[in-house]
C-alpha cells in the first residue's frame, strides 16, 4: 500500500477533517505491526527480498530521513516538524533490481526544540528505495510527540499571525550569513521547511540525502483566500555531492489541511551547463505534484 | 611640557596614504612623539600596515575616550615642511600652545623631516598664519577628517570588531578576512615569546597565506598541525580556530596538561586555509566551497581542495566535473592552497599528528575516505577517536560519531587526511564540526564559542596521546 498514491480531497472550509484517511492507514499500519518487531524473513508478501546482513552503513539514516521528511509532510503542521534524533534499529532486504526495502526504528526531536524540553519521539517505518529513483515509498508511524489540540492550537495561531504579516517579497536569505533569523519571521522558515520536507522527501534516495540550507527569497506571499498562498525559492544542500541546489517552490497551507505543494529545482550541474553555481534562474513550476 | 590632557582625545588616527607611519614609531632615534607611545599602538603597527586599498582609510586605533564631546568636523591635517633647524624650533613652539589642541601625528625631528599635524577647526586659522609668518612652508593633506572618517564610517562599523588587541576582539561573531589577519598580527605581537606568523604560501588570487606557530624552543620539536577554513563555507571552523589561537596563549602556563604539551611539541594552526574562497563568501556567495582558481576550457570556477590532494587522486569519490562542488582538479596539488601544505609538511618532516577542521555534520573522522581497506592503525586511531569524542561530548553534551571516513560519511578520494596518513603521519584526523542540519553551514554566532569550547576538549585529547605515544 502507498500512501502517497492515495489522491487527496481538495480542501475546503468546512469540509470533513482530511486527515481520517491518513488515520485509518496507520490504524492499519499499527495492525500489520510494523511498529513493532520486523517481519521474519521470506515475508510470504514480498517475494524476491533476501535479507542484507551487510547493508552500507548509512542506509538506515538515509531511510530515516526519507521517512521523516515524508512524516512532516504528511502532518502538515509547521508547529510539530521533527528531525532526526538517533537509529535505533533496522533490517534491510535486497532484490535483484538492487531496490533496498528497509524496516527501521528511530527516535526523533522537535525541529524548534524548546528551551529545557527535551521532546523525544519515537518512529517506525518501512521504507522503500528504488534503486537511486526519487520518490522512496514509506509508511510510517510515529508516537505523539505533542498533544493533538496543542497542535492544532498552536498551527492556528501560527496561521493567524501569518495572515497578517505583509511586505515578505523583500526577505532574502534566512538565516543570514551569520545564521541569524529574525524571530518575527521563524513561522516562514517553518513553513518553507513544511514544504521543502516534500521536495526532499521526493529527492532523497539510497545515496542522497538533502537539508534545507537557506531561504533564498519570498516571490509571493498570499493570504487574501483563507489559505496562505507561498511562493518561494529555497537552497537545498545535497550532502554526498555537496551541491546546493536551487529550488522553486510554491504550497498552500491551511491549518489541519494537508498541504499542497508544487515546485521545481535546477538540475545537478553538467559539463554542458557550465554556468558557475550561482542561483538559478526562475523556472514556472512544471513538475506536478499533488495540486 | 607634558601633553595637555586635551591631546589623549582623538590619539591614533592614523592615515594610510601608502605612507607607512609605523616605521616612524619604531625609529629609537628620532623625537619621541608628544603622545604616549603604547606596546599598542607599536603593536598595531606591526604588522597590519600592508597597502590596502587605494582609498585612503582612518582607522581608529583605540576608542575615542569620550565619543559624545568630541567632534572633528572641519579638522584638517597639514604637513610641514621645515627647511632649517630653526623652522624645527619654530614648529616646536607651535607644539606648547596648548590652547590650539593640536595633535602631531609626526612630530618635528629634523629639517628634511615632514611633520603631520591634525589641527581643529577653531585653530586652523592661527596655525596658519603661525607658519605663514615664518616662511614655513605647508600643505593641507586632509581637508575634512570628519567627512573622511564619515566616509570609512560604514565600512568600519560594518565590520563591527575593530578590536585594538586580542582582548577586546569578539570572538562569538564571524570576521571578515582582513579582521582574521589583523588578529593574528595582534596575537602575535602580543606574545612573541609564543607566536609567530609564517607565510606559506599565496592563493589563487594572491592572497598571503598564514600560518600560525606556537612554540616555545627547541629545535623543529615534534609538531602537530591544525587547519580549519579549507572550506571557506564552513565558517564556524574558522571562527573557531581563531578561539584556538587565543585560547593556546591563555592556557600556556596555566594548564598544566597543555603546558606539558607545548613544552615538548609544536603546534601550526592555519585559520584560513582557503582566503579566496573565504573573501568569496563575504562579498558574493556565502555558499561557496571550493577555491576560485580558473579552470581553462570551463566557464565554472574552483576546486574541492579536499578532492585535490595526492591519495587516490582521480578515484571514486571526487567529481571530474569542473562544475561539481567535490571536482578534483585537473591533477594532484593543482591548487596552490593544497599544495603550501604539501611543502611545508615536507620540508617540516616532524609533523606528528595532522588534523583537519571542518563542519558540518558531528563526526570525528580518520583515514581512509578513498578505499575500503584499514589504516594499519585502525584500532589506535578509533580508541584515541573514541577518548576525543568522549571529551567533546562531556561538556555541552553535542553527540559526535566516529569512525572512518568512508565508512561514516561518504567515500572521498584525493582528501587530506589520506595524504598525510601515508606520509607517515599516523595521527590524521578530520573533524566535522556543528551541526547536524538544522542550520547547517549557517551556523548561529551564539554557537560559536560552545563549539570551539567542545572542539578543544576533543584536540587536546588527541595532542596528549601524540605526546604520550612518540614515534
Amino acid at each position: 500500500m502507498q500512501l502517497r498514491r492515495q489522491p487527496l480531497p481538495a480542501p475546503r472550509p468546512g469540509d470533513p477533517d482530511p486527515a481520517a484517511p491518513l488515520l485509518v492507514l496507520l490504524l492499519l499500519l499499527a495492525l500489520q505491526g510494523a511498529a513493532a518487531a520486523p517481519a521474519g524473513p521470506g515475508e510470504p508478501e514480498d517475494s524476491g527480498w533476501r535479507q542484507d546482513a551487510e547493508f552500507p552503513r548509512g542506509l538506515l539514516s538515509q531511510a530515516a530521513r526519507a521517512a521523516l521528511h515524508f512524516f512532516n509532510f504528511r502532518a502538515s503542521s509547521p508547529s510539530a516538524l521533527r528531525v532526526l534524533a538517533e537509529v535505533q534499529e533496522g533490517r534491510a532486504w535486497i532484490n535483484q533490481k538492487k531496490e533496498y526495502k528497509v524496516d527501521l526504528v528511530f527516535t526523533t526531536e522537535l525541529y524548534n526544540p524548546e528551551e529545557g524540553k527535551e521532546h523525544l519521539g519515537k518512529c517506525s517505518a518501512r521504507v522503500f528505495f528504488r534503486n537511486e529513483k526519487p520518490r522512496p515509498a514509506i509508511n510510517i508511524t510515529c508516537t505523539r510527540l505533542i498533544e493533538k489540540k496543542t497542535r492544532q492550537e498552536e498551527d492556528y495561531r501560527l496561521y493567524k499571525y501569518m495572515k497578517q504579516l505583509k511586505n515578505l517579497l523583500d526577505v532574502v536569505s534566512i538565516p543570514d550569513s551569520h545564521g541569524h533569523i529574525d524571530p518575527s519571521l521563524r513561522p516562514i522558515w517553518d513553513l518553507a521547511f513544511l514544504g521543502s520536507s516534500y521536495v526532499m522527501w521526493e529527492k532523497t534516495t539510497q545515496f542522497l540525502h538533502y537539508y534545507m540550507a537557506q531561504l533564498s527569497s519570498v516571490k509571493q506571499w498570499k493570504t487574501n483566500e483563507d489559505a496562505i498562498d507561498f511562493d518561494y525559492t529555497v537552497l537545498l544542500h545535497e550532502f554526498s555531492t555537496q551541491e546546493m541546489i536551487p529550488c522553486h517552490i510554491h504550497l498552500v497551507w491551511y491549518p489541519g489541511k494537508p498541504l499542497k505543494v508544487k515546485y521545481h529545482c535546477q538540475e545537478l550541474q553538467t559539463p554542458e551547463e557550465a554556468s558557475g553555481t550561482e542561483e538559478g534562474s526562475a523556472v514556472a513550476p512544471t513538475e506536478l505534484s499533488n495540486f | 611640557m607634558a601633553p595637555g590632557p586635551s591631546r589623549s582625545a582623538a590619539r591614533g588616527i592614523f592615515l594610510d596614504q601608502g605612507t607607512n607611519l609605523c616605521s616612524l614609531h619604531r625609529q629609537a632615534d628620532s623625537q619621541p612623539l608628544r603622545q604616549q607611545g603604547s606596546p599598542e599602538q607599536k603593536s598595531w603597527c606591526s604588522g597590519t600596515w600592508e597597502k590596502r586599498t587605494p582609498h585612503m582609510r582612518l582607522q581608529l586605533v583605540w576608542p575615542l575616550q569620550s565619543p559624545g564631546s568630541f567632534s572633528i568636523a572641519g579638522h584638517q591635517v597639514l604637513r610641514i615642511s621645515v627647511a632649517d633647524e630653526a623652522q624645527v624650533q619654530m614648529v616646536k613652539e607651535l607644539e606648547d600652545l596648548e590652547h590650539l589642541q593640536l595633535d602631531f601625528w609626526r612630530g618635528p625631528a629634523q629639517p628634511g623631516s615632514p611633520i603631520d599635524v591634525r589641527v581643529p577647526f577653531p585653530s586652523i586659522q592661527a596655525v596658519k598664519v603661525f607658519l605663514e609668518a615664518r616662511g614655513i612652508r605647508y600643505a593641507v593633506m586632509i581637508e575634512d577628517v570628519q567627512s573622511l572618517l564619515d566616509e570609512e564610517q560604514e565600512q568600519m562599523f560594518a565590520s563591527q570588531s575593530w578590536a585594538r588587541s586580542t582582548n577586546t576582539f569578539n570572538y562569538a561573531t564571524y570576521h571578515t578576512l582582513e579582521e582574521i589577519y589583523d588578529f593574528m598580527d595582534m596575537l602575535a605581537a602580543e606574545h612573541p615569546q609564543l607566536v609567530s606568523k609564517l607565510q606559506i604560501g599565496r592563493s589563487y588570487e594572491g592572497r598571503p597565506i598564514y600560518v600560525l606557530k606556537f612554540s616555545t624552543g627547541g629545535n623543529n620539536r615534534p609538531a602537530i598541525w591544525i587547519d580549519t577554513g579549507i572550506h571557506s563555507r564552513e565558517w564556524v571552523t574558522q571562527a573557531s580556530g581563531v578561539w584556538f589561537a587565543k585560547k593556546i596563549t591563555q592556557d600556556y602556563g596555566q594548564d598544566p596538561a597543555f603546558t606539558a604539551i607545548l613544552d615538548n611539541m609544536d603546534i601550526f594552526l592555519e585559520i584560513v586555509t582557503n582566503p579566496d574562497g573565504f573573501a568569496f563568501t563575504h562579498s558574493k556567495n556565502r555558499m561557496w566551497r571550493k577555491t576560485r582558481s580558473l579552470t581553462s576550457g570551463s566557464t565554472c570556477i574552483g576546486v574541492d581542495p579536499n578532492r585535490n590532494w595526492d591519495a587516490g587522486f582521480g578515484k571514486a569519490g571526487s567529481s571530474s566535473n569542473p562544475c561539481s562542488d567535490t571536482y578534483r582538479g585537473k591533477f594532484a596539488n593543482s591548487e596552490v592552497e593544497v599544495k603550501s601544505i604539501v611543502d611545508f609538511v615536507k620540508d617540516h618532516r616532524n609533523i606528528k599528528a595532522f588534523i583537519s577542521i571542518h563542519s558540518y555534520s558531528q563526526l570525528l573522522l580518520y583515514p581512509f575516505g578513498y578505499k575500503t581497506e584499514s589504516p594499519a592503525d585502525k584500532d589506535e586511531l578509533d580508541q584515541v577517536a573514541k577518548s576525543a569524542v568522549e571529551a567533546l561530548t562531556s561538556l555541552y553534551g553535542t553527540k559526535f560519531k566516529y569512525g572512518s571516513i568512508i565508512t561514516t560519511i561518504y567515500q572521498a578520494s584525493g582528501g587530506t587526511i589520506d595524504w598525510t596518513y601515508n606520509q607517515g603521519i599516523k595521527y590524521s584526523f578530520t573533524f566535522e564540526l556543528r551541526d547536524t542540519g538544522r542550520y547547517g553551514f549557517l551556523l548561529p554566532a551564539s554557537q560559536i564559542i560552545p563549539t570551539a569550547q567542545e572542539t578543544w576538549l576533543a584536540l587536546l585529547t588527541i595532542m596528549e596521546h601524540t605526546l604520550n605515544h612518540p614515534y
